[in-house]
């Protein structure tokens, strides 16, 4: 075989030619805190979107908020108005709100009242008159309030067909100039099925308002979002000044990197108790103080932060049940001047009692805290509060919720610190009645005792996570240094846990806090 | 809000070159602000606006009950008062009608939004706020 006729090796290119690459699909900031993120990073760029709800939900002020975060000059955004919301009445109520940039209207934001047009002519005039309107500015969003007007105008018969065609229309006419739509309107969730118009849209984000008991609450829920994935579920919504801000079921949280767990032992600010750890909590553990009312939990949760300041760790302390200014003023008569840490942005004393506060909210502003100031420690007093702190609607949610907040939390590496109420019963041990230790890591019961003619607390360490720790039951007292666990007791006592102990053997010792004898 | 509408009159009626034009529209400033309005708000939000501008400006300046606003929003009736009507007179009832006007956008939406409306039908004028025009010769 010479070398002419011999197989000639295949040989590829050095240098592979790229592939060509996916259509990458632009997102549009909405301009509402926390929705891009429900979004799945923002509203897809060139979609066609309805944003369907009740009236009074906050579809307009969503739509607003999305016009002024993307409208320049050079790409503006066109808002038809159709029957609805007189357009003066419009501009007079959101502008109320700190996204309105009056300086956008008329340039960037044009506001189109197409109401005359519906009026006199019939859908396809609409579409001519938006047709012309686009086509002169080439927006970079479009927004049509209400849409619900103009299917108004064609319901029944064969006008279905006739409004089927409409949509199809300006759906392809928007997409091919390059706009992202949004078409707003009062809808039920029954006509989901049967309304074409959410076959053809790419997007669906729907919003409602529940009232409950004496609470409103406010949720959204993005239905359909082509391309992208969204989270799935219903998110609360608030409006505020602002505007619309959402509340991610995930927080923020979902994708964030777990810390490596860490086996440093911190201090709870009373050596004895740190002892009965066996040396300490650990960082990023969760551990729940369950006592009855009067036994130190909110004593041993200030001397948590104070300790964590002392060391460098800030800490945040979400307070559901007093004032923090009153909450500070008791740290003071045991020494702790957290008045100072605050001022010195080492300490954050969150408030959070509005009664109508939804789980995410509450949770957002903690997770903003803590961001806020680098926070360590958290405190949580108490879960009881926090649970009526909430609105009635909320509360079935709580634990869950709950749940995912420590589990996010504690996986960044905060030290959390919850406390909570349980009745002393005088027969057995509660935990918590809400039967979330499987919450924490760490469980400290406080309790109170009836000795020798004197009601005395006790503490124990239930459980503890990663290591060995005390078993024994002990007596501690408050003074002015805060919880002061006191010298292992000598004399022996059955039936501690009952709270009415039985003495066995020989009286030791005399009691910490003298009998009265007068 | 007078002297704002006034200044505005003046301004426009300075950018008419010709007199002619100025005697044939005595109420040009209305009309300008009729389109972008009506854009704004639509032909029957514009002419409810007006409806009430005029109602309120023909408690101070009578003659102006005899113009009409039409459904479209603009105005009937001024050819035969132009006749009637010694300028003097005419400009008081275009001050009037326009302040009206103003105010009312001005209840409705603010100062803000209304000065942005209004600079985009004159954008060239010298507007600040409502109380400050800027080189503009009344007299």
């Amino acid at each position: 075989m010479n070398k002419q006729n011999r197989p000639t090796k295949l040989r590829l290119p050095q240098k592979v030619a790229s592939q060509p690459g996916k259509v990458k699909i632009h997102k549009l900031p909405t301009g509402v805190r926390g929705l891009d993120e429900i979004l799945g990073g923002g509203i897809p760029e060139f979609s066609f979107n309805v944003i369907a709800g009740m009236p009074g939900c906050g579809k307009t002020t969503l739509a607003h908020q999305i016009v002024f975060a993307n409208a320049s000059q050079k790409k503006p955004a066109l808002y038809f108005t159709v029957l609805g919301e007189p357009a003066l009445k419009m501009l007079r109520h959101q502008q109320q709100f700190s996204f309105f940039d009056e300086s956008k209207l008329g340039s960037a934001v044009r506001f189109i009242n197409v109401a005359d047009v519906l009026q006199e002519g019939d859908v396809n005039a609409v579409l001519a008159e938006i047709i012309k309107q686009v086509t002169a500015a080439k927006p970079g969003v479009v927004v049509v309030d209400s849409f619900r007007t103009i299917e108004h105008k064609t319901i029944g018969g064969a006008k279905d067909v006739e409004m089927q065609s409409f949509v199809q229309r300006l759906a392809q006419f928007l997409t091919s100039w390059q706009a992202t739509t949004f078409l707003v309107g009062e809808y039920v969730q029954e006509e989901i099925r049967e309304n074409p118009l959410f076959t053809i849209a790419d997007g669906l984000i729907w919003l409602w308002q529940v009232a409950e008991r004496n609470s409103v609450v406010r949720k959204l829920q993005a239905m359909k979002l082509r391309g992208q994935a969204s989270v799935p579920g219903l998110h609360t919504i608030r409006i505020g000044e602002g505007g619309l801000q959402a509340f991610s079921r995930t927080l923020g949280l979902v994708g964030r990197k777990s810390r490596p767990s860490s086996f440093k032992r911190l201090s709870i600010g009373i050596p004895e108790l740190d002892k009965m750890l066996g040396g300490g909590i650990l960082e990023g553990d969760s551990l729940l103080v369950a006592g009855p009312s009067g036994t130190g939990k909110s004593a041993l949760a200030t001397q948590f932060i104070a300790e964590g300041i002392r060391k460098g760790e800030p800490g945040i302390m979400a307070i559901f049940e007093e004032r923090p200014e009153g909450y500070l003023h008791r740290a003071g008569t045991f020494g702790l001047h957290l008045k100072k840490a605050e001022a010195d942005g080492t300490l954050e004393a969150l408030y959070l009692r509005p009664l109508d506060l939804s789980v995410d909210e509450t949770m957002q502003a903690i997770l903003d805290a803590i961001i806020r100031i680098g926070a360590k420690r958290l405190v949580i007093d108490s879960i009881v509060g926090f649970e009526m702190a909430l609105a009635p609607g909320f509360r079935a949610d709580f634990r869950e919720s709950l749940y995912r907040m420590i589990g996010a939390l504690t996986g960044a590496g905060i030290t959390i610190l919850s406390t909570v109420e349980v009745e002393d019963t005088f027969t057995s041990l509660q935990f918590s009645h809400y039967a979330i230790s499987f919450l924490t890591d760490d469980i400290i019961r406080l309790r109170y005792v009836e000795i020798d003619g004197q009601l005395r607390k006790v503490m124990v360490v239930i459980k503890m996570r990663g290591g060995n720790h005390s078993k024994d039951i002990r007596e501690y007292v408050i003074t002015d240094k805060g919880i002061v666990v006191i010298h292992p007791r000598k004399t022996d006592y059955g039936a501690l846990t009952t709270g009415i102990p039985q003495l066995i053997g020989q009286r030791e010792e005399i009691a910490p806090e003298p009998k009265s004898t007068t | 809000m007078r002297h704002f509408a006034k200044l505005l009159i003046v301004y426009e009626r300075n950018g008419t070159k010709s007199a002619k034009t100025r005697l044939q529209d005595p109420f040009s400033d209305c009309e300008k602000l009729r389109p972008p309005l009506s854009t704004l708000m639509g032909k029957g939000g514009f002419q409810a606006l007006l409806l009430h501008a005029h109602e309120l400006a023909g408690t101070e300046v009578p003659w102006l009950r005899t113009v009409k606003v039409k459904a479209d929003g603009t105005l009937e009736g001024l050819e035969e008062l132009r006749m009637q009507l010694d300028p003097d007179e005419l400009f008081e009832g275009r001050v009037v009608l326009l302040s009206q006007m103003l105010g009312l956008l001005v209840a409705f939406v603010g100062e803000k939004l209304t000065v942005g409306l209004v600079q985009g039908v004159w954008p060239k004028a010298p507007l600040n706020d409502l109380g400050l025009v800027k080189g503009v010769n009344i007299e």
